[in-house]
């Protein structure tokens, strides 16, 4: 079922929570930092979305050393985003909040959803989040003695140091003219 | 607690009682990264007391080709082929939901001949990856003979993919817009347009007719087997709250009562347009997981017989510019894989490839459960409930 | 002939034919796998599958011999010897015409209880002297099924002794002779089927290989066996299916005897005869392995202690009450 059509859940949602928005059929919901525990508490209980789905985060920057930066200018941070799903209807939500890039520090989700423990996990090995709570922070993925969280912006590639982005094809390229591919009207 | 003996007072054994318990300690047990039964490099130390486990972690990461990070620097076609490649044994649906989030983003409206072919294949790369577990599950337990039924049935599944893809495993058949329209890499003319091969439609129906058979013979023999029963009923439990919260999705979630399907609550392929059941069961064991997946096969089967007679005319993809730049905005959609739910949150700043992909796999939240599940079972009993989750390393590692 | 001469035709003889049995239900059981399961191959490839047993025996030969480093040297070399032994020893006492057999003991069948419990030892040193946590959990596993299997397995035979009243394997064919009906039709059909099982269990088969474990235990206590030695094991294990089933068809289905030929050929169609029993019986067997899942050790000492041995005691008592009372 679509989410856009779902007024009644869109409705209660943006009075509880300001800002919510619904885009793309997708429900966010920006919360502050303080009230992450908080929130996903009241969403679980009194909305009954008590399907942990993921959590991680993304690392809005724009300096970066691989890919294309943002479009805008972005202020730099961490936005740990955190999807929750019923098991009835389909409905689902994106809980996100910013914090600081300087101390990532947040609280952790394993006393609401236990779930939450491996996603955590991999956002603290991947960005360098840590979850204060949680009872066994460390690597999921990783091997042992990697330096680094790889999926910041900075971290570099190497393999994209000799070749620029996105990479040149190694091959020939086709012989083609440079027309739009069209859907043709026949089967 | 040991008790000290003083030789010069020995009491008579008749007159106090003695206790003397052993202190037996754990041993530490490492069940993979190289082992028949977990599917993949997957590694469990367990701690066990003779065959009982007293706690299980599994480390993971042997697999680990760091998606996410590929795929900030691709193209958007470059990811497609790509993401075949996570659940690689039912390689087409892992890229439906992916292209559905970059339609979705670019608003473009996929014609519903492409739609239809879409879930045609998504179905039958469904029947095939729980032919896998039908075949590999019973080899867990022991016995040696399905394996060989569940893949010669696999094969005509297999053998129908090739024949519209080109590929069994890996066919990379989606476009941005609907599906592959040409052969080769070329401009599409109207000479050049590969659609359906013929007589795709009557094999089609033949194959799902014997699949349809071969369900029922699997039922009775694999099913009814006495020993098979007695090794898999009322083994590994899983609460619907436990798995709720742990984010376990798919047959295992459906099998433990929660009749949850995201075929029917979403919309990015025509699925309301078919009748179907779905399948869940009583009591969350092992027995229940096997045949949520035997059941779904059936559903499955029933569902392409329904949509081959039901394929509309029309164009194969839709108009896209040739360099594909996705607008920019976030959203996530999310498609039920054979494994669970897989899900892909895009977040686009309107370059050549996405600013950031998460991809929600189906088998990570479910082997997340493992460690609550296994605290006390004998290990025989871990390898059954193990075979019965059904997930691939590529899938968990990404 | 003096007894040098006969003792070493004898071996000869007996160091002749296991091998050559042992190939053959080698053959029965690739081939009747690969029928049930649709391969093709072994139906088909090398002479009609013909020289796969040939093929695997050259290819252990021509292995390296690996031994682990903190394995227990010497014991890890003498384990295939205590099962390889025991098996032989077992060929003794088979009849297979009432003047071609070893040596006819008065105790055959404790003999043969006594040394077919031999091989325990073999496994359980294999486990143990490999220096691997998989092999040594297989071992004990072993070590409690053999164990406890031991016991409906000798039940089970002294309902036929009593009703044969000697222990001696001619005697009590010759007894099935009189009795004109095979046991198994003469009241110890109950006991047939335990002695079945209980061997199943001793030869360590699906649906009762635990100890293998193949999905589980990589081997169990096989997995640092490879070679020569490995083959030493997968001879005996055919050598010891043949042998037990040659063991069922003497007690229970009449051994070397058919009641329409005539009795002086004996010598002739016995061995004939008891061949054939034994391999109907190893085809049972084979298709039991390749068509059921295997047991939890729980549920196998479950077989074993509560319902093997009570139903393999009520036959004695059946027996006995019988034998008395007509």
């Amino acid at each position: 079922m679509d989410q856009s059509e779902n007024t009644s859940l869109l409705d209660s949602l943006s009075s509880n929570f300001p800002s919510t928005t619904n885009d793309f059929d997708t429900l966010k919901i920006f919360v502050k930092e303080d009230e992450w525990v908080q929130a996903a508490t009241k969403l679980k209980d009194e909305y009954g979305l008590s399907f942990f789905s993921w959590l991680s985060a993304v690392d809005w920057e724009n300096d970066v050393s691989v890919g294309d930066p943002p479009k805008e200018n972005v202020q730099p941070s961490f936005e740990i985003l955190c999807c929750l799903s019923d098991t009835s209807d389909g409905n689902f939500v994106i809980l996100s909040t910013t914090i600081d890039k300087t101390n990532p520090i947040i609280n952790t989700l394993v006393n609401v959803f236990p779930g939450a423990s491996w996603h955590e996990r991999e956002a603290y090995e991947m960005f360098g989040i840590s979850f204060e709570g949680h009872p066994n922070l460390i690597k999921l993925y990783l091997p042992d003695g990697f330096e680094g969280n790889p999926l910041l912006k900075s971290y570099e590639l190497l393999t994209r140091e000799v070749k620029p982005w996105p990479g040149e094809v190694d091959v020939e390229p086709m012989p083609e003219s440079d027309e739009e591919i069209k859907g043709d009207d026949e089967q | 607690m040991t008790t000290t003996i003083d030789p010069e007072n020995l009491p008579f054994i008749s007159e106090t009682s003695v206790s003397v318990e052993i202190e037996t300690e754990g041993m530490t047990l490492n069940i993979g990264p190289q082992h028949p039964s977990t599917h993949g490099v997957l590694r469990l130390v367990a701690k066990v007391d003779g065959e009982q486990i007293f706690n299980v972690e599994p480390v993971l990461g042997y697999m680990h080709r760091g998606y996410e990070k590929l795929a900030e620097v691709r193209t958007y076609p470059q990811i497609t082929t790509l993401v075949n490649r996570i659940d690689w044994v039912s390689g087409f649906s892992n890229e439906i939901p992916f292209i559905a989030a970059t339609e979705k983003l670019m608003e473009v409206e996929v014609p519903e001949r492409a739609k239809y072919i879409r879930l045609i294949l998504t179905e039958m790369a469904r029947i095939a990856s729980h032919f896998v577990f039908n075949g590999a599950y019973p080899l867990e337990i022991g016995a040696l003979t399905p394996l060989f039924y569940a893949m010669e049935d696999r094969e005509r599944v297999l053998d129908l993919i090739e024949s519209v893809t080109g590929g069994r495993f890996h066919p990379n058949f989606n476009r941005i817009g609907g599906v592959k329209p040409a052969a080769g890499a070329g401009p599409a003319t109207k000479k050049d347009i590969q659609d359906l091969p013929a007589g795709f439609y009557q094999e089609t129906r033949d194959s799902m007719e014997t699949i349809l058979k071969a369900c029922d013979k699997f039922e009775d023999l694999v099913g009814g087997n006495e020993v098979f029963i007695a090794r898999t009923k009322n083994i590994g439990v899983l609460p619907s709250e436990v798995a709720s919260a742990y984010g376990v999705s798919g047959p295992i979630l459906r099998a433990s009562g929660v009749k949850f399907d995201l075929r029917s609550t979403t919309d990015y392929l025509p699925y309301k347009d078919f009748d179907y059941e779905i399948p869940t069961g009583e009591n969350g064991d092992c027995y229940d997981r096997w045949f949520v997946r035997l059941q779904e096969i059936r559903e499955s089967a029933k569902i392409v017989l329904q949509a081959i007679d039901a394929v509309p005319s029309g164009p194969l993809q839709a108009k896209v510019p040739k360099i594909i730049k996705v607008p920019e905005g976030e959203c996530y959609v999310r498609a039920e894989n054979p494994k669970g739910e897989m899900g892909y949150h895009l977040i686009s700043e309107g370059g050549l490839g996405p600013y950031r992909l998460k991809i929600r796999t189906a088998s990570f939240s479910n082997i997340s459960v493992l460690p609550w599940l296994l605290e006390g079972v004998l290990i025989p009993d871990l390898l059954a409930i193990m075979g019965s989750f059904d997930f691939v390393l590529g899938d968990v590692d990404r | 002939m003096s007894f040098g001469l006969e003792l070493a035709i004898k071996v000869g003889v007996i160091a002749a034919i296991a091998p050559a049995m042992a190939l053959a239900l080698t053959i029965i059981e690739i081939k009747g796998s690969a029928y049930m399961q649709r391969r093709p191959g072994p139906l088909h490839v090398g002479l009609r599958g013909l020289i796969f047993p040939i093929a695997e025996v050259i290819k252990f030969i021509q292995k390296e011999d690996i031994i682990p480093t903190k394995a227990d040297k010497s014991v890890f070399k003498w384990a295939p010897a205590y099962i390889f032994i025991s098996v032989f020893g077992l060929f003794v006492i088979i009849p297979a015409s009432p003047t071609l057999i070893v040596r006819d003991l008065e105790l055959g069948v404790f003999y043969l209880m006594a040394i077919s419990s031999f091989s325990t030892i073999g496994v359980l040193t294999a486990g143990w002297s490999s220096a691997n946590k998989y092999s040594m959990m297989g071992g004990l596993r072993a070590a409690a099924q053999l164990i406890a299997y031991e016991l409906p397995l000798i039940l089970a035979v002294i309902g036929v002794v009593i009703q044969a009243e000697t222990m001696s394997l001619v005697g009590i064919v010759e007894a099935q002779k009189e009795w004109g009906v095979p046991f198994v039709i003469a009241g110890q059909g109950v006991a047939f089927v335990i002695f079945m099982v209980a061997a199943t269990a001793e030869m360590m088969r699906v649906p009762f290989d635990m100890p293998i474990g193949e999905s589980e235990l990589v081997s169990g206590f096989l997995t640092e066996y490879s070679g020569i030695r490995f083959l030493l094991f997968y001879i005996s294990e055919y050598i010891n299916l043949f042998v037990m089933c040659a063991i069922a068809s003497t007690l229970f289905l009449g051994g070397y005897h058919i009641p329409l030929l005539p009795v002086e050929w004996v010598n002739f169609y016995g061995p004939l005869v008891l061949i054939g029993k034994t391999f109907a019986l190893a085809a049972i067997l084979i298709l039991i392995r390749w068509s059921f899942p295997r047991f939890r050790e729980d549920q196998l000492q479950n077989i074993a202690w509560k319902i093997l041995i009570p139903l393999s005691l009520a036959n004695i008592l059946v027996t006995a009450v019988m034998k008395v009372v007509f």
